[in-house]
């Protein structure tokens, strides 16, 4: 691409200099001899446009179009569509790492990594002996483990719904019935159930006696709904994320 | 339709008996002839002359009747390959020249402007005829003795009487053949080319158009100028020119063009007589062949604020003057037409692009235009503007060309075609013109192209093929824009190379 200023005549006022000086000389030095040639130089010239070379830009050039003498239709196709192509894929690869970095901006606001690690609790199950039920602290609240024998599993799944306050099947309450995983507040008034208590085989909360049986399930007593179940999973044999 | 008393008036008073336009105006001429007979009757009576002729829907020559009536080009080839092509109508006058398939296309960067310059010789005197002699022998006849020089053609030739053609024909074969070249005149026409040089600065269209080429085809022969730098101006010699001349004005690249009152078998004759000397050999059998020329779509820009009007021409390659798809072209030119600000349609201007010129005062003039050369050619929009209008303009033009790659209309081809076929007949209007015509169509095509043919050509264009050919040309290429003047509000080359294509799809 070229620009270029065409009136060099435009420069001509900053001549003007060549006027001033001649007084500072002797007077017995020829001036006309000495100015023109010294200052004035190139600039009175003017282009004309015939005179405008185009550089040679064969260092920018692409192969196909670097023969003068070959005509450049040919291979027009092959340039845009390869130009396209590239200008294309950075597009695409620009897009992808700005959405990559936005989301990471974003997300850095979210819950840090100590916040979550409290969200999750990693339990190993061969610590529990059968029948026995052990307590966490999981987000503030009790954790109920519990490790039911095989009559307490079949003695659940037995019952009938129509009995119960809160009706749920004990296979709709737990994932592997060996392991019943609830939250221990009382649906009540939010009191600690005490474990292995109370008539139905379960729990017993001592606030205003309310009985749970050993899925978690409200029997009898003041409480309105079921021990909470949380999210959990099994990676594997001996243990279980909740949360 | 006409009843009989009506139609003998119609003959009686009509200049060509020959002729009753039936077809197409019978009834608008029959109404007009009941009023003008019974307003003619009326004056008649009155004492008054035919005063009210109102003959205008009657054409003198139907277009029909314009293309098959043309006379035949004649067409002979001398044993030393020299063309003569004539076409004879009854006229006293006659143009009579020589058409060579050379031109600054030829010249090289050392002796680029030798052309030109030779263009200036040519009638500073012969061996026989110094040049006092050729003038009073070209004035006595009367006569207008002219040349030009364009990128791939020369021209030498004479608007004469037609019986002054004997002489025509050896005045211009000497022109041709022994120019005298002297050092004399050489030194003197430097000074006359260095001024014209600079006369023709002042010109911007020229300017603008020729830094369009340079930049175009640029490293190319085409992108020299027929001008030539300066330089050249001051240092061609006449060993230049005379090597010019051995190496271009040979017998097959020329062509012997006449048009007018003129015999065809007499110009022959004639031409036996003063031209088998012109040889048709090359030294050391180098024949100039004309390699392809690159198109570098690319940009030249040449900001001066003081000057009022930006001058900027836009183009992108076209097709070369025997490619089929020219005519295609010349009708998408014509739909886009030209504009000037002294036009007085203004809103109704059938140009799309006129229009709104007109309303949004875009442009002081514009015009689209095709070059075509050997192989290869200039599609493009030239354009004259205000420092404030040349982005909106810009947008317009091509705008302009996107709708011709896309939505070009049935109405708008069909428009574009009677524009166009009005044009070709209406430009055909004296000997010089056809003369020329047929010189260029020799050297271009190896045969005249009639009339007829061009109708027949541009008859079957439909928008599809207007769409399909400018899309081949025009659509998401890269132009070469060249731009002169206080051109600081023109887009950036990017900017208006995607202007070339529609987000579509």
């Amino acid at each position: 691409m070229m620009s270029l200023p065409a009136r060099l005549g435009a420069l001509s006022p900053y001549l003007q200099a060549c006027g001033p000086l001649k007084a500072l000389l002797p007077r017995a030095v020829n001036t006309e001899v000495l100015m023109k040639p010294a200052v004035c130089g190139h600039f009175g010239a003017r282009l004309a446009h015939t005179d405008i070379k185009i550089p040679d830009f064969s260092d920018y050039r692409r192969i196909e179009v670097l023969d003068a003498e070959k005509s450049s239709q040919e291979s027009s196709n092959a340039r845009r569509t390869f130009s396209y192509l590239v200008t294309g894929s950075t597009a695409v690869v620009g897009v992808y790492a700005a959405k990559t970095v936005v989301t990471q901006f974003v997300s850095s606001m979210s819950a840090s990594a100590d916040v979550l690690a409290l969200s999750k609790i990693e339990i190993k199950l061969s610590d529990i002996p059968e029948g026995k039920n052990m307590t966490f602290k999981w987000r503030g609240k009790p954790l109920f483990v519990r490790h039911r024998t095989e009559k307490e599993i079949a003695a659940e799944q037995n019952v009938d719904l129509s009995e119960l306050r809160d009706p749920q099947h004990d296979r709709d309450r737990v994932t592997n019935p060996t392991w019943v995983i609830v939250i221990g507040v009382c649906t009540h008034l939010g009191c600690v159930p005490i474990a292995n208590a109370g008539e139905y085989g379960g729990y017993y909360c001592p606030c205003h006696g309310s009985h749970y049986d050993a899925s978690g399930r409200i029997r009898k007593g003041p409480a309105p709904l079921n021990l909470e179940v949380p999210y959990y999973e099994f990676p594997d044999e001996d243990t279980v994320i909740v949360g | 339709h006409l009843k009989p008393t009506e139609i003998q008036r119609f003959q009686r008073t009509s200049r060509q008996s020959a002729v009753v336009v039936v077809h197409t105006v019978d009834k608008m001429v029959a109404s007009m002839w009941r009023i003008s007979g019974a307003v003619n009757r009326a004056f008649g009576r009155a004492g008054y002359p035919l005063l009210l002729s109102l003959r205008r829907g009657q054409a003198s020559v139907s277009y029909a009747q314009s293309l098959l009536g043309a006379p035949e080009t004649r067409l002979t080839t001398l044993s030393n390959g020299l063309r003569i092509a004539s076409e004879e109508t009854n006229q006293a006058t006659c143009t009579v020249g020589l058409w060579i398939g050379c031109g600054s296309r030829y010249e090289s960067e050392k002796n680029n402007g030798a052309g030109f310059f030779l263009e200036h010789m040519a009638f500073k005197g012969t061996k026989k005829h110094p040049q006092s002699a050729l003038e009073k022998a070209v004035e006595s006849m009367g006569a207008h003795l002219s040349a030009y020089t364009s990128r791939e053609h020369t021209a030498y030739y004479m608007k004469t009487l037609a019986k002054d053609l004997p002489k025509a024909v050896e005045l211009l074969a000497e022109v041709v053949q022994s120019s005298s070249l002297s050092e004399a005149d050489i030194e003197q026409q430097r000074n006359v080319v260095l001024r014209e040089l600079e006369e023709v600065q002042g010109s911007l269209q020229d300017v603008c158009l020729d830094l369009l080429h340079a930049t175009a085809f640029q490293g190319t022969p085409l992108g020299h100028s027929v001008l030539g730098p300066s330089a050249n101006a001051r240092t061609l010699t006449r060993n230049d020119l005379v090597e010019y001349i051995s190496s271009h004005y040979k017998a097959p690249r020329m062509v012997l063009a006449t048009a007018g009152g003129v015999n065809h078998d007499e110009l022959v004759a004639l031409a036996k007589q003063h031209f088998s000397g012109i040889s048709f050999e090359y030294e050391g059998d180098a024949v100039p062949v004309l390699s392809p020329c690159r198109f570098t779509g690319s940009e030249i820009r040449m900001r001066d604020d003081a000057l009022p009007l930006a001058h900027i021409a836009i183009a992108v390659e076209g097709a070369g003057a025997a490619n089929p798809d020219i005519v295609p072209l010349m009708v998408a030119n014509s739909i886009i037409g030209s504009y000037d600000i002294t036009f007085g349609g203004g809103k109704h201007l059938s140009s799309r692009l006129a229009r709104l010129a007109a309303e949004l005062n875009l442009c002081h003039s514009f015009q689209a235009f095709h070059s075509s050369y050997n192989d290869t050619g200039l599609l493009g929009i030239y354009f004259v503007t205000d420092k404030h209008k040349i982005e909106d303009m810009m947008h317009w033009a091509q705008n302009a060309w996107m709708n011709l790659c896309t939505t070009v209309t049935e109405s708008d081809v069909a428009r574009a075609k009677n524009a166009l076929k009005a044009s070709l007949v209406g430009q055909l209007n004296g000997t010089t013109p056809v003369c020329d015509d047929i010189g260029r169509h020799i050297l271009n095509y190896g045969r005249r192209i009639p009339l007829a043919e061009w109708d027949a050509r541009i008859e079957g264009v439909t928008p599809r093929i207007v769409r399909d050919v400018c899309s081949k040309y025009i659509y998401d290429k890269c132009p070469a824009v060249s731009a002169v003047g206080p051109i600081e509000q023109l887009p950036d080359y990017n900017r208006m190379r995607s202007a070339m294509y529609w987000l579509r799809f």
